[in-house]
């Protein structure tokens, strides 16, 4: 039962109870000494994927970390899961390089703040408080799940590799169209160092950072060309190349816009499974 | 009643806040059946889920002139979602852990009922439902609570499913005779789905239908929970209610089969609870694609026979029309890119195609896990033979492993790209009649009305007044907000109202008074002539 638009309703923070999160999700799993958290050399490297060390974060208070439970199961669980190990619309925080960076919440409490409006996440207005408390339940999270063995949900980089770099190649070039607006030492040189897993994938299929471009003619003549900003049906907003920002209604303009993304949502209908893959493997080589 | 229970109601009572005296108010079964048109008295307005009005002051030629009459904040953070319902003159609707009563003439507050808030998933709240003088509320930690219309104080509070084990509600309980419907929601957990008829007077269980055999029954689906407002056929004597899809939600290995009766449409006796027919949208679901849209009732021709149908635009992106008598299959078509089967069988269910079950290297699938169409209530205009859907064309990437398990969600999947679209489909046809792009993912609802208009909002927070007939913009609006409830219709002295909200604000639109006659000329005095 999920519901792709969010509505969160942001009560005041309810004391909760001891909650040390034995979801039953995690109860196949390995059990946990509490205060012992293995060393990385200690961690199988089949778990840790491309997490890399475990993260370094301030010490907060298990009274923190609850509170901040609390607040997660009612603003975040919907769709980061109850133990923010992903499994909505909301990726797996606990193998976010975001939450991983983050020492002392100054990268969590400002998408929390701002919101990722482009992937769905409303902003929270929550207090400072509050905000260290989830902060501090989402480092405790990820520490848990990173120290544990075995069962771990998510998408690691050697789940990707079961393609071919040759045929991906053969795609690529061929039936792919994708040279028609790609290169592989053109604009995708490097790319794979840039990218890694699952981000290299997303991006491969939907670059959603591609801007649109729109040249636009005004009613008296006037020509404007930049990055499109704001569109609907009623009014266009483009940033020119010195950063100032225009807006029309449609009405009182011709505009001409360029949309690069829309070649990668027609190839979605076209591609197999295998192409995907074969093309990954390809563009995996591009280091 | 345990002393808990007492506890809590005194708890609850103690937080409305009356600010002024209501008429009593005296909704019954034969209004319930046949609305009058100054109301709106459940989340569909009738029993048949159309969503169309019958009111025709404001239309296709008069609607650019369209005007607010007031809008109401709600001081509160999060979006509407919910449907208002009104009797009397008073509109009740809510947020989560929220209910209000406001005048509908001057969107002025009557009372404000704060429900203790709870550790439960707030994630949404449909509304209210209203019989005789008590309103249905569900709280998000799935208690039925009746409140008293006129003050908002907690007359009885029930539990109908334990929130510590992981179920959640939103619903609008639907009310049909002496049965308050229920259900409730939670599929991060395996848990049975159900749903519940409970006494209106007195909170008691009259009868329970589960979707699934119990937990402990190894090799079978749980889940298919009911968390949306069904709809009921008086003549019939049925209700019809979608259930959810099934967990684990993204391994299908552990659960093999059609897994009913999860991702089905239900038709039940509401006397007893009893199945009468059902028909399933996604057999063997692994793509958490709930079949909980609303079955919209209609009668019309159908291959040039008149028929008593229902009506599905489904979240797994299949629209179908069933002969509503008997559960048989009329019409299975899609509404957008769908990629996960290999065609329909004889009986109109589509056949899943296991290669694009999740999998450990992913798998690229249409539409994604939102669905081509969701919560949101689509609308059927009998004039035009319309469909009228809120659509989202997607894809996404779904991954399973054995790592993932067999419990709850069990895999993970990644949304690529969607968009908003209004569909218009014929139902004789199964066609896309009409189209109109509401940009990237819209969330509202759709109201249609007997003045040619569909009403809805777009991705971008603009409330839209379409032409039915050909989808073409006639009015707009700003909203300043994400608009996720369905708008609704009424008139009230004599005049005709839309409601929709938009982010926490509801807005009411009508057309403004005819302007007073001109005042007579004064002749110029000599203090005021220069």
């Amino acid at each position: 039962m999920r519901l792709r638009s969010r509505n969160i309703l942001l009560a005041a923070a309810v004391a909760a109870p001891v909650m040390l999160f034995t979801f039953s999700r995690m109860t196949a799993q390995a059990p946990q000494t509490p205060g012992q958290r293995p060393t990385p050399a200690q961690r199988p490297s089949w778990t840790v994927g491309s997490q890399g060390p475990l993260p370094e974060h301030a010490k907060f208070t298990p009274l923190q970390a609850e509170s901040g439970g609390a607040l997660f199961i009612q603003n975040c669980a919907f769709c980061h899961g109850k133990d923010a190990g992903g499994g909505e619309t909301g990726p797996d925080l606990t193998r976010s390089k975001l939450v991983t960076g983050d020492k002392n919440g100054e990268a969590i409490g400002a998408v929390i703040r701002n919101g990722r409006l482009d992937k769905g996440m409303p902003r929270f207005s929550l207090s400072d408080t509050e905000i260290l408390n989830l902060v501090a339940f989402i480092h405790t999270q990820q520490d848990a799940s990173m120290s544990q063995s075995g069962n771990r949900r998510g998408v690691d980089e050697s789940d990707l590799h079961t393609g071919n770099a040759d045929a991906g190649k053969k795609y690529f070039e061929g039936p792919g169209g994708c040279t028609q607006c790609h290169s592989a030492t053109g604009d995708l040189a490097g790319i794979a160092s840039k990218f890694s897993g699952l981000r290299l994938e997303m991006q491969m299929l939907y670059p959603r950072d591609a801007k649109t471009k729109a040249t636009v003619k005004t009613k008296s003549g006037q020509t404007f060309a930049g990055t499109v900003e704001y569109e609907d049906e009623f009014t266009l907003g483009i940033r020119d190349s010195s950063g100032i920002y225009h807006s029309w209604p449609m009405t009182a303009i011709t505009a001409k816009l360029d949309k690069p993304v829309e070649a990668h949502v027609t190839a979605m209908s076209k591609y197999t499974d295998d192409d995907i893959h074969n093309v990954l493997a390809y563009i995996q080589t591009l280091k | 009643m345990n002393w808990k229970k007492s506890a809590r109601v005194l708890t609850l009572a103690a937080a409305a806040t009356v600010t002024t005296g209501l008429n009593a108010q005296n909704v019954d079964s034969a209004m319930l059946k046949n609305p009058p048109r100054d109301s709106w008295l459940g989340y569909h307005g009738d029993y048949s889920g159309r969503r169309h009005s019958a009111l025709t002051e404001i239309n296709t030629r008069n609607v650019s002139g369209l005007s607010l009459g007031w809008a109401f904040q709600t001081q509160q953070n999060g979006v509407l979602k919910a449907t208002p319902i009104l009797a009397d003159g008073i509109l009740y609707f809510t947020l989560p852990d929220h209910v209000w009563a406001i005048d509908a003439r001057s969107g002025h507050q009557l009372w404000h009922y704060a429900a203790p808030p709870t550790k439960a998933f707030h994630i949404g709240q449909r509304g209210v439902s209203i019989l005789k003088d008590k309103l249905y509320y569900m709280t998000s930690d799935a208690h039925l609570q009746a409140l008293d219309a006129k003050t908002g104080n907690v007359l009885w509070d029930v539990e109908v499913a334990d929130s510590k084990k992981g179920q959640w509600a939103t619903m609008s309980p639907l009310i049909v005779g002496n049965h308050v419907l229920v259900g409730a929601s939670g599929d991060f957990d395996n848990l049975q789905g159900f749903l519940r008829a409970v006494d209106p007077d007195t909170g008691k269980t009259q009868w329970t239908f589960y979707s699934t055999p119990t937990v402990d029954t190894p090799r079978v689906a749980y889940s298919g929970n009911m968390w949306m407002t069904g709809t009921y056929d008086p003549e019939l004597n049925l209700i019809y209610f979608g259930t959810g899809n099934p967990s684990p939600v993204l391994n299908g290995k552990v659960r093999p089969g059609d897994n009913l009766y999860t991702c089905t449409i239900l038709a039940l006796d509401p006397e007893t609870g009893k199945l009468v027919w059902h028909f399933q949208p996604s057999p063997h679901d692994t793509h958490d694609w709930d079949a909980v849209e609303i079955p919209v009732l209609a009668d019309g021709l159908f291959d040039g026979k008149p028929r008593k149908m229902l009506m599905q635009a489904s979240r797994n992106g299949y629209f179908f029309v069933i002969d509503r008598t008997n559960g048989k299959n009329m019409l299975t078509t899609t509404f957008g890119p769908v990629n996960w089967t290999k065609g329909v069988d004889k009986d109109g269910r589509p056949i899943p195609n296991p290669d694009k079950e999740p999998a450990p290297d992913g798998r690229l699938i249409a539409p994604d896990e939102g669905g081509m169409t969701n919560y949101r209530s689509p609308s059927f205009d009998p004039k035009t033979g319309l469909f009228i859907v809120s659509a989202s064309p997607s894809y996404s990437l779904y991954f399973n492993k054995p790592a993932d398990g067999a419990y709850g969600w069990a895999g993970a999947d990644y949304g690529l790209w969607s968009k908003g679209v209004l569909d218009a489909i014929d139902y004789k046809t199964g066609k896309i009649r009409w189209s109109h792009e509401l940009g990237q993912r819209a969330g509202s609802g759709v109201l249609t009305t007997e003045g040619g208009l569909t009403f809805t909002g777009d991705a971008t927070g603009n409330f839209l007044a379409l032409d039915t007939a050909t989808g073409k913009t006639l009015w707009h609006a700003g909203a300043g907000g994400q608009i996720a409830s369905s708008p609704i219709s009424y008139e009230l002295d004599g005049h005709q109202y839309i409601l929709t909200s938009g982010g926490n604000v509801m807005f009411a639109w009508r057309l403004p008074e005819a302007p007073a006659a001109p005042a007579a000329k004064r002749t110029p005095t000599a203090a005021t002539t220069k």
